[in-house]
């Protein structure tokens, strides 16, 4: 069958142009790429991709870039946030949706998404002048008090707690991506068929067996799908994390080490990079960061979506 | 009405009102022990959100208000003392669309006997095979227990979810138009279904269909404007109704 071609200049036009901004897409996403290989080419060269990865050395004077201690607090900061944030966020979703009275619904939703709205060097100024305080004279005290001399836990509650930490980064990392992750799930929750809800209760079961056994596998798909882009949100916060993180170039061994990540090394070091290798190096991040990032979130898309559609058909 | 046999549910000036508005008006009516009653009258008459006061499923919902008396086994079930997820393993339903829950097959009918405190394996095993074999859905299903029962086809699906209600044991089980999505081959074998299950459980089941209600209940209850205006043996009710309203209701006068 021949294609219908339109003549009609306005529509071709249209057309045209829709084409055109969904090409920004993927030309910025293959500028971005290209840019961060060629800048990056220098260090890549000098000490191989892998050798750069397992270094976990980063000495500017020696003029020595590895990548081994901001990919672990990278991973270490994000996946503690997840810890936290992921319990909290369904509790909201759930009692937004199922719990609470209807008049609470509408200011606890809006107050959630506002929590997404604040920029997160606002967050970082908090964490670092009210919150990084109350952990280091209450909260890690008590943590280390309660946890520190239990064996094989207790190592990492050592340390002295300073409060600008792996620990306190994580729960403000944390607080950043809760919006994220509970608004995606109470939409997912609240398109669970309320039939479908009805014939659970008609077998005999309670609010929390329909909660934990339909609703919530129901609509797992949506809610890791949240979790996937709060994921990528907290692999790339940056400021927040600067804050209160410490920018320090060591494996941290307890919860109240500093240590960095590879978005807080570059914005601290981006101004004090004054050889070509030093810049070439935290390109060299960047451009890992990126791939890391791509890979997590296919990866996780993949998973979703073979998972939805072997379970919804 | 129903003779002398033996009443397994009765309600008694029972009115339904979601909020201010009355859905159900002063209803009484009594269900004998092992019959088929059939709920008839045109949409919106009320006889869906009557059949639903019999589980409590308005409770879920609030403003909602009943008002009257239903009996269950000589126990007033709309009493405030009542314990709901108890009184609905005890009278289930099976709704219009099938709902499958996102497991699989042999989970969607175990997780109501696990709620129900039954542990063993073997025993789980064998209500599973029984429940499936009462909804006649045993042999197409016994070698897929492990797939996702939303592969089924509705009819399937239709049966699993009764298969699910069943195996918690009820004594009542309420029909909202089980086949009015389904196509006529699955909707005469949950006719059938529902034919055999009398012999254990009590069964109210609201049809727009009214061959559907003639062909397989034994008493038939028609209700006009959340008004109940006849209840009289399905026989008498589709031959000879009293009232003029039935009448022009079941020869299609109106509806």
């Amino acid at each position: 069958m021949k294609q219908v071609k339109t003549t009609n200049f306005g529509d071709r036009f249209f057309s045209f142009f829709t084409f055109c901004a969904a090409m920004v897409v993927l030309v910025s996403l293959a500028g971005i790429f290209i840019s961060l290989i060629f800048e990056s080419w220098e260090s890549l060269s000098r000490f191989g991709f892998f050798n750069f990865i397992f270094t976990d050395d980063w000495n500017p004077v020696k003029e020595v870039f590895g990548a081994a201690i901001p990919l672990v607090g990278t991973f270490i900061t994000t996946i503690l946030a997840l810890l936290i944030a992921i319990p909290i966020s369904l509790g909201i979703a759930v009692f937004i949706t199922e719990i609470c009275p209807s008049k609470l619904k509408a200011p606890l939703s809006i107050a959630i998404e506002l929590l997404a709205a604040i920029p997160s060097i606002i967050y970082g100024m908090w964490g670092l002048f009210t919150f990084a305080p109350i952990m280091s004279e209450y909260i890690e005290p008590g943590l280390q008090f309660v946890f520190g001399d239990i064996p094989f836990i207790g190592p990492i509650f050592q340390g002295t707690p300073l409060g600008i930490d792996v620990l306190t980064a994580s729960i403000v990392l944390s607080i950043m991506i809760i919006p994220f992750i509970s608004s995606i799930a109470r939409d997912t929750i609240l398109l669970t068929p309320q039939v479908l809800k009805e014939s659970a209760y008609s077998i005999g079961t309670t609010e929390w067996e329909v909660i934990k056994d339909v609703i919530l596998p129901y609509s797992k798909f949506g809610i890791y799908g949240g979790i996937i882009i709060a994921l990528g949100r907290a692999l790339g916060e940056t400021m927040a994390v600067a804050f209160v993180l410490g920018n320090r170039h060591a494996f941290p061994t307890s919860f109240f080490d500093a240590t960095s990540t590879i978005t807080v090394t570059l914005a601290n070091e981006f101004t004090e990079a004054d050889s070509n290798l030093y810049m070439s190096s935290l390109y060299l991040l960047s451009l890992l960061l990126f791939v890391i990032s791509f890979i997590v979130l296919s990866f996780a898309k993949f998973i979703v979506h073979k998972g939805s559609k072997k379970w919804n058909g | 009405m129903p003779g002398n046999k033996n009443i397994k549910l009765y309600s008694k000036n029972l009115s339904f009102f979601y909020g201010n508005n009355q859905a159900v008006f002063d209803v009484s009516i009594e269900i004998p022990q092992h019959s088929i009653v059939a709920m008839i009258g045109p949409s919106g008459c009320g006889k869906t959100t009557f059949l639903r006061c019999f589980n409590r499923m308005h409770d879920l919902y609030p403003g909602n208000r009943y008002q009257g008396e239903i009996f269950f086994d000589n126990q007033n079930i709309l009493s405030k003392n009542i314990d709901v997820t108890l009184l609905r393993s005890k009278i289930g339903m099976v709704f219009q669309k099938p709902t499958p829950f996102p497991m699989s097959i042999s989970d969607n009918i175990s997780y109501g006997l696990k709620l129900n405190g039954i542990k063993n394996k073997t025993e789980i095993k064998d209500r599973v095979e029984s429940a499936l074999r009462s909804s006649a859905l045993w042999k197409e299903v016994k070698d897929r227990l492990k797939l996702p029962a939303t592969g089924l086809s509705g009819g399937q699906q239709q049966r699993l979810v009764i298969a699910r209600a069943l195996a918690v044991e009820p004594q009542v089980m309420l029909f909202d138009e089980p086949t009015s999505a389904l196509d006529p081959i699955s909707t005469s074998k949950i006719e059938e279904l529902a034919a055999e299950l009398k012999k254990k459980v009590t069964i109210i089941i609201v049809t727009h269909n009214m061959q559907q209600a003639a062909r397989i209940s034994d008493y038939t209850a028609f209700m006009y404007m959340g008004k109940l205006i006849e209840y009289d043996e399905t026989n008498v009710m589709f031959t000879n109704p009293q009232e003029k309203l039935s009448e022009d209701y079941i020869t299609g006068r109106f509806g």
